[in-house]
């Protein structure tokens, strides 16, 4: 039996439409113990959000399309599971909880009832009984349970994200996918969240995966990270090893994008160039455009993963060749 | 929303003031003498006399048009039809009874198989169900509304003899006039729900509701229909109004004993009370059913309980149907 509770393999995931390819996901490989809380960072466009709905299965009908890989989740994997199957997954074995809480609930249910529909899918239970359980789940985000008979227009922004967050856990999932939860909402409400949020993983040790661009809610929230860029994982460890001993360039850049009080600094870093286009990727290795670390070498050989220490694994040539010499 | 009931049926006053005294002037401005037409013109002149100082046509038009109010306020009465010297109002409710029934049958008719065609392409975007269902619906949009009444005509009544070409002695009389003005609105309706559908389906909610393991049947039944029915409710609101003027042309088509015939007859005989009291009875009828749309919109939208009871700016659109209908 291995522990692990997500194991990605290999993982490729192509939008294709009329007129173009678009590489989102390539060949990426990710590992969680039960329990950990993965932070996921990377800028827009890096395929954060299409790795989260690959693995929930709700990759966009006829356009998203997984080329490669496995999915494993409690050692099943999840790529060779009937529709059905995965249904009886969702929201009950792995929940997710969506960038935008204002648009997320219906506007025409009762956020009572919007609970309770999922805990009726997945337990046996009467309407009554689940209604009940909604309020509990509403009484645990830190809403009063009687709102249960109110319609989502007459929450705020952060309480509509509590309720999001309270259908994803209504079901107590073993894995909860967290994408940008808090980047809609204003900075204060944003604190808030992220420490209920916090206290929820605690009581349960719900496997979490929390995907943001913002290196300090990782900072604060996960013990290991991913660094995501143009749809590759280029440096993944524990906290403490991204922290205080990151190797890739990209990630190095992402920290001194960083605001921080105790350096004295006029101007905020801003990474140079742009993004590459996930439609037309170079055969080489994806940052060359803006890193100021490559050299001649970058531009020929596109880098494999390399795990320069237990557990620190860096995609970059730089440290593959130094290993090698 | 009892109050919001109140203050919009209270909106009816103006509305129906507006319609009698538009029609009261168009009656001063028409050549042709009233106490003429009634008596006929074998009558003396001694004989017209005497009826147009006994129907008061003597008087200013403004003591006329007060009387006239004055009539309908304290006794519910609209006048005599100078045609048959028969109240108005008890040779109207028949009728409006008639177009009523031909009316609502033709919306729902209309909506019922609109909505459906409209959430079967919807769900089978871009194949071949989606593009027959369009073209079928273009069909019946793009032919006038009294094409397809006289090719019915001819088919179910002329041909096959099934149903009465013309009048209601049979229930099955009402039929043709509603397929006719009901086929004419499938287009719209399955349009409206085609895109509201496809739009809803694509909303960050379904996708909340697939998250959720929910299944595909549950998330159209359950999630998408009702949000989609929104824009669909508000055009059958519309339709109604737009309905009723379609059976007033029909009637005449069919024959059919209805309002839209009562008023159009009664135009070429100047039968000025009949007239007058066909057109606000109908303007009354457009503004309620305009209030029961808009509550069946609250009961559809919780979002529009705040602000439409809040609002009130629908009473501007309520009068400019009644004023069209009118
Ligand atoms: N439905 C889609 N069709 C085509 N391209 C898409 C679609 N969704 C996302 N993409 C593209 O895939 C890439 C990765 O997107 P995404 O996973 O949303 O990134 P992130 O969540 O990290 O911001 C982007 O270039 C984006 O434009
Ligand atoms: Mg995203």
């Amino acid at each position: 039996m291995d522990e692990n509770i997500l194991d990605i393999e290999d993982l490729v995931v192509h939008y294709e439409t009329e007129d173009e390819v678009v590489e989102a996901v390539n060949n990426i490989k990710l590992t969680m113990k039960k329990g950990e809380i993965l932070g996921l960072v990377g800028e827009t466009g890096a395929g954060k959000t299409t790795t989260a709905l690959a693995i929930m299965g709700l990759l966009p009908e006829r356009v998203g399309a997984i080329k490669k890989g496995k999915i494993k989740f409690e050692g099943e994997n999840l790529l060779e599971k009937s529709k059905r199957e995965m249904r009886a997954v969702r929201g009950k074995k792995i929940s997710m909880i969506f960038q935008d809480p204002m648009t997320a609930l219906n506007p025409v249910k009762t956020v009572g009832d919007q609970i309770a529909e999922v805990i009726l899918l997945h337990d046996k239970c009467s309407k009554v009984e689940a209604l009940k359980r909604a309020q509990d789940m509403l009484a645990l985000v830190g809403i009063v349970p009687e709102r249960y008979k109110d319609y989502p227009h007459q929450f705020s922004g952060g309480m509509k994200q509590r309720i999001v967050i309270a259908i994803a856990l209504a079901c107590e999932p073993d894995l909860l996918i967290a994408d940008e939860p808090t980047t809609a909402l204003d900075v204060t409400i944003q604190a808030q969240i992220l420490d209920m949020m916090r206290a929820l993983q605690k009581k349960n040790n719900t496997s979490t995966i929390l995907i943001t661009h913002d290196l300090g809610v990782v900072a604060e929230m996960c013990d290991h990270c991913a660094v995501m860029y143009a749809g590759e994982i280029v440096e993944y460890g524990t906290l403490e090893e991204i922290f205080d001993n990151p190797k890739h360039p990209y990630t190095k850049a992402l920290y001194k994008s960083i605001p921080s009080l105790d350096k004295d600094v006029d101007r905020l870093h801003v990474i140079p160039g742009m993004v590459c286009d996930p439609s037309d990727l170079p055969s080489h290795c994806s940052f060359y455009d803006r890193c100021d670390e490559k050299c001649d070498a970058c531009k020929l050989h596109d880098p494999l993963p390399y795990e320069i220490k237990d557990g620190h694994v860096v995609k970059c040539l730089k440290y593959q060749a130094r290993e090698e010499e | 929303m009892i109050k919001y009931i109140i203050k919009r049926i209270l909106y009816l006053i103006p509305i129906m003031l507006g319609v009698s005294a538009i029609i009261f002037i168009l009656k001063t401005f028409t050549p042709g003498d009233p106490a003429r037409v009634i008596l006929g013109n074998d009558a003396t002149q001694e004989q017209v006399d005497a009826k147009r100082e006994e129907l008061g046509l003597n008087d200013p038009v403004i003591i006329q048009y007060g009387n006239y109010i004055k009539g309908i306020v304290t006794r519910g009465d609209f006048g005599d039809s100078y045609r048959t010297g028969n109240p108005v109002l008890s040779e109207i409710l028949p009728r409006l009874k008639t177009s009523g029934l031909i009316t609502l049958g033709a919306v729902a008719i209309g909506a019922v198989i609109g909505v459906l065609l409209g959430i079967i392409s919807a769900l089978r975007k871009y194949t071949w169900v989606d593009s027959l269902v369009l073209v079928i619906s273009m069909f019946f949009q793009s032919v006038p509304e009294f094409v397809v009444a006289l090719v019915l005509i001819f088919i179910f009544a002329v041909n096959y003899h099934l149903l009465p070409s013309s009048g209601i002695e049979t229930a099955s009389g009402y039929i043709l006039p509603m397929l006719c003005i009901g086929l004419s609105s499938v287009a719209s309706y399955t349009r409206i729900t085609r895109s509201s559908m496809l739009e809803v389906l694509s909303e960050d909610y379904i996708r909340t509701a697939k998250a959720k393991g929910q299944t595909d049947s549950n998330i159209t039944k359950h999630h998408a229909l009702r949000n989609a029915m929104i824009p669909v409710a508000q055009s059958i609101g519309t339709n109604l109004g737009n309905s009723i003027g379609g059976a007033m042309v029909l009637e005449t088509v069919f024959g059919v004993p209805g309002v839209g015939k009562y008023i159009v007859d009664s135009i070429t005989q100047r039968n000025y009370p009949s007239v007058l009291g066909g057109a606000l009875i109908i303007a009354m009828v457009l503004t309620i059913i305009n209030l029961l749309v808009d509550i069946s919109f609250i009961l559809i939208d919780p979002r529009l309980k705040s602000t439409i009871i809040a609002g009130g700016k629908k009473s501007k659109k309520v009068k400019e149907t009644a004023a069209k209908a009118a």
